[in-house]
């Protein structure tokens, strides 16, 4: 048969946010008026859905609807500090840090609402855009009450800070705190290699990986998919060529990259084991996704067909010439055997 | 060729307009008809983020001359469904999460509105078929696919149409819900404006001049010429650099236009500000530059032997950066192995290729703030590299992050902020520089391309006592992310074992290569790419099976990581349990024993693709191939 299939696997672990160096973000909260919430911080969506994130944190923190959420656009001249949109760092170090902000424009909204309805703080309650005190009949939407407290003087906003209690690496030894937060994960991918074409389809990967507390599951597995999928590109056919400087692939003809015919069906599982540090629990996802994918694969290749590519990508040439060498070392083997 | 007039019908209605035979449908749809829900991601039929339908069938508007659509019915991703209003395949598209960064979203949603239109019963390997002409760089393709299945099924009424519909979350639990994305409506609809959609009344156009030289001496840049041309208002070199000129994630070491010699191809060299973007483009021609060339180096190894050119004079060694990790006594712990084995590794350098190729607006406003627009994925570092390369405070320089249609790393570094600053200073007027795929490509950051030796001695046991890595990246001319880059790769890449005994050297290299940075996963994935394939090695060795041997050595709750860092609760054994369990995986050690497997082929495996297998194309489509 010319078609043989394998499977392998592979396990990662990744620090989450930026390395060995202090991060920090910093985000400003305000509940407005008609009972929507308002996010201003200093990084906005590149398409991980950091926006939905937050979204949801300040809906959860504050109680009002996730649709009720505005966030505020990104500009060093209007919004704190955020520093980067990398380093697997948004839900991380944004998302915790819009919690903070968000807890404290509750409070002030809540100290509010205790003093007028003459409660203890303790017992009011917010969810679902409403805010209630227990035990009474008091309960009225966010928007009667931010028209409230603003009719006592007082405009419900918060504003946190977050930051990451780590250090620099020794310059001999290298030792030293890189990250407060450490992620772990592992793959298995199943192949299916050519033997004459010498071309490899990746048909499934099963990704687990620890997200620390996963907000948004749909976005965690859209951020699993797609590092699987980049990392198959690498795997097996992307290629920046240069010659002398030049490169002689220049655009997406000579560029090849991952198409909807390329790509495995991916399996996510989601482990939250979560961050005992920051107020969500949440960790991070972006980039560990797509480490253990490559090795996965190669040792699924060597498992179908008994070639190892050490030199990636595993482009048909390269595993058709590794099963040539393979061919002719075996017949030698036989033939020193006999 | 001269104007001609174009009549056509676009998105049901009548227009008539001068056209310019030189125009693609593609420009004439943005430009003159404002329509920027199509896209431009390769300018070269390659990436369907620009699909139109013309006279109702599928077609890439980047390859055809705006003739093509004289008396035609143009029909783009705005006509789907009326202002405010979704059609169903966009609705599942926001429930489904099937936009990420959105930039390749329109001419998905085209394309997939085709598939359905062709056959509103197909199936997922139908679906995929259809779509093969679009490339997404985020997704995966997997939520796309799941989308225009839900889309069908709602169609067909196999599915009612509260599926579409939000989340619902009125028990107050918001956290753990697949909330659909808040940012969906503007990205499917085509609404949403990346900086490369953007203008501004007065808008200048800006193009770059790049070097054609690996390495060379800059002689002398004539810019007279160009400078004279009608319709050009500035034109920049270094010289236009009032403040320190340097810009990188770690060291600044790259100027914003190449200062007295250029290090690779396709580094700035110059910049223009025209009126349009034809005149821009033409100046571009009228700059003279002579070039002295230097010797080159284009090999990491080569670079970091004396004697080899040197890339920049601070660092004679071409060394950019090394970090070291040192525990125990490596070579006892080789000594003391039942086996060690010894490999080489190598990974080539990728491009981000994010569907948005680059793109900002400059200008100053009128309280004297230098403002730059762009997807930039770190405005707060920008803005002070900024501030100190046009010599002002940090207060008067601003960055406003526009949406990011893919960034991956690619986009954390300054790489033409500057120019667009310095010509918005110059001009005092609006700037907008639009990168095409190929300058993208050519001047923009790649990943790290690695070589790495990897040496592991374990006991017959499978306990690892000893591991060696050392790895030499290409870092290419300029510094960037390289540190960083190095630093994640050391850290991480003996993985998440127990190792008594480790060395690892990480080495990041100038040559004059295209410059590497910032990308997804960091070094670490080069690093950890040898380790996990290493550990199969030598677990067919001792006859482990791959979890096992990881099990063995995995760290646990309270383990010293490899910089002796104590860490709290350790996740690798879950992660490692419930992806052997998910899989289904039969034990046995890794000797290729894929054959007698009796784990292959599950449910949750898609279908391997074999040619001549295929859909029929439907009678439309043929008709226009
Ligand atoms: S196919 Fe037209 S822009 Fe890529
Ligand atoms: S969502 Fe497809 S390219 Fe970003």
């Amino acid at each position: 048969m010319a078609r043989k299939r394998g499977r392998g696997m592979a396990a990662c672990w990744y620090g989450i946010a930026r390395t060995a160096t202090v991060d920090r973000a910093a985000a400003w909260a305000e509940i407005d008026d008609g009972g929507s919430a308002k996010i201003v911080t200093g990084v906005t969506e590149i398409g991980e859905g950091i926006l939905t994130v937050l979204a949801q944190v300040a809906a959860h923190e504050i109680g009002v609807k996730p649709e009720h959420v505005v966030i505020g656009d990104n500009d060093t001249a209007r919004a704190p500090e955020a520093a980067h949109a990398g380093a697997s760092r948004q839900t991380y170090m944004i998302g915790n840090v819009v919690a903070l902000a968000a807890r404290e424009a509750r409070k002030r909204l809540v100290d509010c609402m205790a003093e007028m309805w003459d409660v203890a703080p303790e017992s009011i309650g917010t969810g679902n855009g409403e805010i209630w005190a227990d035990n009474t009949n008091h309960r009225i939407t966010f928007g009667e009450a931010v028209a409230s407290a603003k009719n006592r003087g007082v405009v419900p906003i918060g504003a946190a800070t977050f930051g990451t209690d780590t250090t620099g690496l020794d310059g001999v030894d290298g030792a030293g705190r890189p990250w407060q937060a450490y992620v772990f994960g592992t793959q298995v991918a199943e192949v299916e290699v050519d033997t004459i074409t010498g071309e490899v389809q990746v048909l499934a990967v099963w990704a687990a990986h620890d997200v620390g507390r996963a907000v948004n599951p749909q976005g965690v597995e859209g951020q699993i998919e797609g590092g699987v999928v980049q990392a198959i590109g690498q795997a097996l056919m992307e290629d920046y060529q240069l010659e002398d400087g030049h490169t002689s692939t220049s655009g997406f003809a000579k560029y090849i990259l991952p198409t909807s015919l390329d790509v495995p069906r991916v399996n996510s599982i989601i482990i939250e084991d979560p961050d005992p540090i920051g107020p969500l629990g949440v960790k991070g996802i972006g980039e560990p996704a797509m480490v253990p994918t490559i090795p996965a694969v190669m040792n699924a290749i060597y498992d179908a067909v008994g070639v190892r590519i050490f030199d990636l990508p595993a482009t048909p040439e390269k595993i058709l010439a590794a099963l040539r060498a393979k061919a002719r070392q075996d017949s030698l083997a036989i033939q020193a055997a006999e | 060729m001269s104007e001609f007039r174009l009549e056509a019908v676009v998105n049901g209605r009548k227009i008539r307009r001068t056209a310019k035979p030189s125009q693609r449908l593609l420009d004439f749809l943005r430009d003159d008809l404002n329509l920027t829900g199509n896209k431009e991601g390769c300018g070269a039929g390659e990436c369907g983020t620009c699909s139109v339908f013309v006279d109702g069938v599928l077609m890439k508007s980047c390859l055809l001359p705006v003739a093509k659509a004289q008396g035609a019915r143009i029909d783009s991703i705005e006509s789907l469904a009326p202002t405010g209003e979704l059609t169903v395949l966009q609705k599942a598209f926001h429930k489904a999460g099937a936009s990420q960064c959105g930039y390749c979203i329109p001419g998905m949603v085209m394309a997939a509105t085709a598939a359905l239109r062709a056959n509103p019963f197909a199936d997922r390997e139908e679906i995929k078929e259809r779509l093969g002409g679009n490339i997404c760089r985020c997704t995966g393709y997997q939520k796309i696919f799941d989308a225009v299945e839900l889309a069908r099924d709602v169609q067909n009424g196999r599915l009612p149409a509260t599926a579409l519909l939000e989340t619902d979350t009125t028990d107050g639990e918001v956290i753990g819900r697949n909330v659909r994305r808040i940012d969906a409506p503007g990205k499917v609809s085509g609404r949403l404006k990346y900086a490369g959609d953007m203008t501004m009344p007065g808008m200048l156009h800006v193009q770059v001049l790049r070097s054609p030289h690996p390495h060379a001496r800059i002689v002398s840049i004539d810019t007279s010429a160009a400078e004279a041309m009608e319709g050009v208002e500035a034109v920049i070199t270094s010289k236009d650099v009032p403040g320190q000129d340097g810009f990188g994630v770690f060291v600044h070491d790259q100027p914003v236009m190449a200062r007295d010699k250029v290090r690779y191809v396709g580094e700035a060299v110059a910049a223009v500000a025209a009126e349009d973007l034809a005149t821009a483009r033409r100046a571009l021609g009228a700059i003279k530059v002579v070039y002295a060339p230097l010797p080159a180096v284009f090999d990491p190894v080569e670079a970091m032997r004396v004697g080899a050119p040197v890339v920049h004079d601070y660092a004679p060694d071409n060394i950019t950066k090394h970090i070291p990790i040192r525990v125990g006594d490596v070579d006892a712990g080789f000594a003391a192995s039942d086996l060690v084995v010894e490999e080489h590794y190598s990974t080539q350098a990728i491009e981000h290729a994010y569907l948005e190729p680059e793109a900002g607006l400059a200008y100053v406003d009128h309280d004297d703030v230098v403002t730059v627009v762009s997807p930039s994925q770190n405005i707060t570092h920008h803005r002070h590299m900024l501030a100190r390369i046009v010599a002002r405070p940090v207060s008067k320089v601003r960055f406003i992050m526009s949406p990011v249609g893919g960034g991956f790393g690619g986009k954390e570094d300054m790489i033409y902020q500057g120019m667009l600053a310095l010509l918005a200073m110059k001009t005092m007027r609006p700037v907008r520089l639009v990168f095409t795929r190929e300058e993208s490509i050519v001047a923009t950051a790649k990943r790290h391309p690695s070589r790495t030796t990897l040496r592991m001695g374990v006991m017959a046991d499978g306990r690892i006592r000893a591991v060696s890595l050392r790895m030499i990246c290409d870092g290419g001319a300029y510094g960037l992310s390289t540190e960083g880059v190095m630093r994640k790769a050391a850290i991480l890449g003996a993985g998440p074992y127990v190792i008594p005994n480790l060395r690892v050297d990480t080495y990041g290299i100038y040559t004059n290569n295209t410059p590497s940075g910032a990308f997804r996963s960091f070094g670490a994935l080069q690093t950890q790419f040898a380790t996990e394939s290493h550990l199969d090695i030598v677990a067919e060795r001792l006859g482990l099976d791959p979890f096992e041997i990881r099990r063995i050595n995995a760290m646990r709750d309270g383990a010293s990581t490899h910089t002796r860092q104590t860490l709290g609760s350790v996740s690798l054994l879950r992660a490692l349990d419930a992806a052997e369990q998910a899989s289904g995986w039969e034990p046995g050690a890794p000797n290729v024993r894929g054959l007698a497997r009796g784990d292959l082929g599950h449910d949750d495996v898609r279908p391997p693709v074999s040619l001549g297998t295929r859909f029929a194309p439907d009678s439309k489509q043929e008709a226009a191939e």
